[in-house]
């Protein structure tokens, strides 16, 4: 990170390399268009690479704030497109772009993670687990998510708040990390 | 002695709401004001947050594709080029680069990015932030030449018209630019604020160029600018013309090799005539 504050183009590379395809997915998952992820992404990454040094370590590893600033820019594209009707990944063939590529050991670890966390999630009252995708994956607001459900706004965050409990607690401490 | 504040129990429910960036932007700024001084919602926060932090791994995987990195790279190398050439002014105060423009990405501008903050923080601003900016696409400004901070400098340095762009009073107006891209519309958006290039359907520079931004005044050659960029994926960029357009006969656009050029080596793909 270092490098990159010094604008050492080959050092933010480096972090592309190793975080572009889970900012993709996240972009692609949260956006269900090929097209809005590539923005989403590229906006991210360049907002990185003029600000990396902003990065702290006390806050997290590299990866959690790469997806951190992904999230972000996803969901100010969602709002502003106001493409809130859910759009699924697998409506664009996602199988065909699903990654190919030889697994590492590390790739191997992320993915026994990401089961890990697709199981705590599927392990989630199905009503605390929707608040929780509309939320985080959907952009959508507490009040939002309320007047979709009709259902209300105490009860979207009371649930909102005993799913993402009950997913720590199901994670465990220090299992599950984004390395 | 007590770990929470006395309005606690209003909170409480918020935590989720807040890590997941789905409070109102008015609530989430007076939880931004709780959190800062109730022990026991920052514990929670800090407790979910690993939660949190987890649902990016429940995504299938997905590759990028090759093209978005080359695209990227060929914006970073060459802002990375202007920052070399910059060299240690680089690193004078953000607010050299930002007094011309009131367009220069909030971030710079304002000195606080999402990347300051915490990833909850982080999540927590979206909307507000989004909201503030009174829905102009935040999306715009990466397409912006400016790298701020360096290319800002740089044209400092080199005798280059950083600053503001037009007089004050100048009304808004619009000019439709001629291109030689089929299908691509063009125009340059002049105010007192600024100009500004918006494009839709161009198509991207071709690979290893980027597009560079050059003011023509009479019987002069083009002056370059700062502004290298590329397009969206949707052939879409907004992209501020740096300096001012006194006198300027003529905004132009060619592609360029990555860092740009001193001189165009093509001819323009993009003519706007401000005057």
């Amino acid at each position: 990170m270092q490098l990159m504050r010094r604008g050492q183009a080959a050092a933010f590379e480096v972090i592309y390399e190793r975080h572009s395809q889970a900012a993709y997915s996240l972009a692609y998952r949260m956006a269900g268009s090929r097209g809005v992820a590539e923005d989403v992404v590229q906006e991210a990454f360049l907002n990185i690479w003029r600000s990396g040094a902003r990065y702290e370590r006390a806050r997290g590893s590299v990866r959690t704030w790469v997806l951190g600033i992904v999230h972000h820019r996803a969901i100010d594209a969602l709002r502003r497109s106001f493409v809130h009707e859910k759009r699924r990944a697998s409506d664009e063939g996602l199988e065909e772009t699903l990654e190919t590529r030889e697994r590492t050991d590390v790739e191997a670890a992320r993915h026994e993670e990401a089961a890990t966390v697709r199981a705590a999630l599927a392990h989630l009252p199905s009503e605390q687990s929707q608040v929780i995708e509309l939320a985080y994956f959907g952009g959508f607001t507490h009040s939002e998510i309320a007047e979709m459900l009709e259902t209300p706004i105490g009860t979207v965050k009371g649930r909102m708040r005993l799913g993402l409990e009950k997913m720590r607690h199901g994670l465990g401490a220090g299992q599950v990390g984004l390395g | 002695m007590s770990t929470h504040r006395p309005d606690h129990a209003q909170w409480a429910d918020s935590v989720g709401a807040y890590l997941l960036g789905a409070l109102e932007p008015v609530e989430w700024e007076r939880f931004e004001a709780h959190l800062a001084e109730c022990p026991r919602c920052l514990h929670d926060v800090a407790d979910l947050r690993v939660a949190v932090d987890t649902l990016p791994m429940s995504v299938p995987l997905v590759s990028p594709p090759p093209a978005l990195k080359g695209r990227i790279m060929a914006v970073v190398n060459s802002e990375a080029q202007l920052l070399a050439a910059a060299g240690q002014r680089a690193d004078v105060s953000e607010t050299v680069a930002t007094g011309r423009d009131a367009d220069v990405p909030e971030t710079v501008a304002t000195g606080r990015d999402a990347d300051e903050r915490s990833p909850a923080s982080d999540r927590g601003r979206v909307g507000g932030r989004r909201r503030r900016l009174g829905g102009r696409p935040l999306g715009g400004w990466l397409m912006r030449p400016g790298v701020a901070l360096a290319c800002a400098l740089l044209l400092l340095a080199g005798g280059g018209a950083a600053g503001v762009l037009l007089s004050g009073g100048e009304e808004p107006r619009t000019v439709v630019a001629t291109t030689q891209a089929p299908g691509a519309d063009v125009r340059l958006k002049i105010s007192e604020d600024g100009a500004t290039l918006v494009a839709k359907n161009m198509p991207a520079p071709p690979s290893g160029r980027v597009y560079q931004v050059w003011l023509k005044r009479p019987g002069q050659d083009p002056e370059p600018t700062s502004s290298l960029w590329s397009t969206r994926s949707d052939g879409s960029a907004e992209v501020a013309v740096p300096g001012s357009l006194d006198g300027v006969e003529a905004v132009l656009v060619t592609d360029e090799p990555e860092g740009g050029s001193a001189a165009p080596t093509k001819p323009p793909v993009i003519t706007a005539t401000p005057a």
